[in-house]
């Protein structure tokens, strides 16, 4: 019983409350770069979960025959094989999105989530808890990526999934596509505010201050 | 000066008085449309300042009638209601009221407003300035440097560098126009122009450098586009032309009296 409710709350936790992008602001790079559409942003999330999932089970498997200093060289290894594996399936059945993703798929390796999640984690647990963490980091990932894609394609062209969802002006509707959510900085604004918004609900995820501002001294009159 | 009568507000009211002149030779040659569109711009900038003050007790200022009046003079065309409130709340909220309010914000809350709305609407088109509001700039200019509010060695670096650009040929007029009313309203802003002389000289003539440079090579761009871009440019780097004045200090100092 007690081992039950333990995995339940790895798994969960990472979703809002341990969310790896909005409160340890790791993976931002991909989260920026791959949301223009939702299309993109899902097959996006897809990849990293079932890497990030493999490669923690992977990792906790070998575990006890890991020498600590080549730890990071054999945990790369085996992300980037993994990603490599990915990489091919997706050129091979889904060679439009795979376009549309260009790098992105090939620099999982180097995304400080996955390595983050199988340094701190895999490596100190057995494989089904390693695992599940790591699933649900991944969910937390793709929950992020869902939101941001969603947002900005629905705003930047007024569809869904490549399905128009709002009628454009020009044909005739009400909506005049802006076109600044399909650019970066859109992201950096809809992440920053989605951290804030997340933060002032849960207000333990506040970070302290760097400085105690001076007490104020009122001016003589 | 009586210590203690120059606080935040009494900036921010110095600066309205130098904007007089420009605002009323804007309203009085743009007549009802003008008007309605200030009046909307100061509502929606009046609203975010109360909400702020209500939900994070951040005190209100003067200066969102600086804000409202540099977004209605400046911003793009027929745009609508909606979309200027939406550009105006952007603007507001993440270039100013998130920092903690007027005296914090690293860029005018107006540039991010218009680069936004420039960015978000590219289709509409750009207001252009005749000649009588860019002259009532002067004096705006002039008021503003005889009380202190603006800083008088962003207005002279930019006129310099403006200056020299004109003689040789290269900044066509209504560049010019419009370069003068965006150096007033948003460029020489105390809050967001460089704090040190040295950087104040280089940060007008940066701008004026940078409008010169994109009337020069960017085509297809209007000149309020222009302006507002280089002025963008301009207050990003302000930090960073301080710091190289501080170092240059620093480093001079050293020279003369040794290790301190």
């Amino acid at each position: 019983m007690e081992k039950r409710t333990d995995l339940w709350g790895t798994l969960t936790d990472p979703l809002i409350r341990q969310n790896p992008v909005t409160l340890q602001i790791l993976g931002i790079c991909s989260a920026l770069a791959v949301t223009t559409t939702l299309a993109t942003a899902v097959t996006m999330s897809i990849s990293l979960t079932v890497v990030l999932t493999l490669a923690a089970g992977f990792v906790s498997v070998i575990r006890r025959h890991i020498p600590d200093t080549i730890r990071l060289i054999v945990q790369i290894v085996i992300v980037a094989s993994l990603v490599i594996v990915i990489d091919q399936i997706l050129q091979a059945y889904f060679a439009e999105i795979s376009r549309a993703l260009s790098v992105y798929v090939g620099l999982i390796t180097t995304n400080c989530l996955v390595l983050g999640r199988t340094e701190a984690f895999a490596r100190h647990h057995r494989p089904l808890p390693a695992m599940v963490d790591a699933f649900g980091n991944g969910l937390g990932y793709s929950l992020i990526l869902i939101v941001i894609g969603g947002l900005r394609e629905l705003f930047g062209k007024g569809e869904l999934f490549g399905i128009q969802v709002l009628p454009l002006a020009d044909a005739g509707g009400w909506f005049t596509p802006l076109s600044l959510m399909l650019l970066a900085p859109s992201a950096f604004f809809l992440l920053g505010l989605l951290v804030w918004a997340i933060r002032s609900l849960l207000r333990e995820q506040v970070e302290a201050r760097e400085h105690t501002p001076p007490l104020r001294t009122e001016p003589a009159e | 000066m009586i210590r203690g009568l120059w606080n935040r507000e009494t900036v921010a009211l110095m600066l309205l008085a130098a904007y007089l002149p420009l605002a009323l030779f804007w309203l009085w040659l743009g007549g009802t449309g003008a008007l309605a569109q200030l009046a909307l711009a100061v509502l929606v900038v009046g609203i975010w300042h109360l909400v702020f003050m209500l939900m994070r007790a951040q005190a209100p200022s003067l200066a969102a009638l600086t804000t409202a009046l540099a977004i209605a003079m400046l911003a793009p065309e027929d745009l609508g209601a909606f979309r200027l409130v939406l550009g105006v709340s952007f603007g507001v909220v993440m270039g100013e009221l998130v920092f903690g309010g007027w005296g914090r914000n690293v860029v005018n809350p107006a540039i991010v407003a218009l680069s936004f709305l420039g960015f978000g609407f590219p289709a509409f088109s750009w207001p252009v300035f005749d000649a009588p509001i860019a002259w009532a700039a002067i004096p705006a200019a002039l008021i503003g440097v005889a009380s202190g509010a603006m800083p008088a060695a962003v207005l002279a670096g930019a006129a310099l560098v403006a200056t020299g650009a004109v003689l040789t040929g290269i900044l066509p007029e209504q560049v010019l126009l419009a370069a003068g009313i965006v150096l007033v309203l948003l460029v020489a802003d105390p809050v967001t122009s460089a704090a040190t002389t040295l950087g104040r000289w280089i940060n007008g003539a940066l701008y004026a450098g940078l409008v010169t440079f994109f009337a020069f090579g960017w085509t297809g761009a209007a000149p309020v586009q222009i302006a507002v871009a280089a002025a963008l440019l301009t207050s990003l780097a302000a930090p960073l032309l301080d710091e190289a004045a501080l170092a240059l200090w620093v480093a001079q100092r050293r020279r003369r009296h040794g290790r301190t």
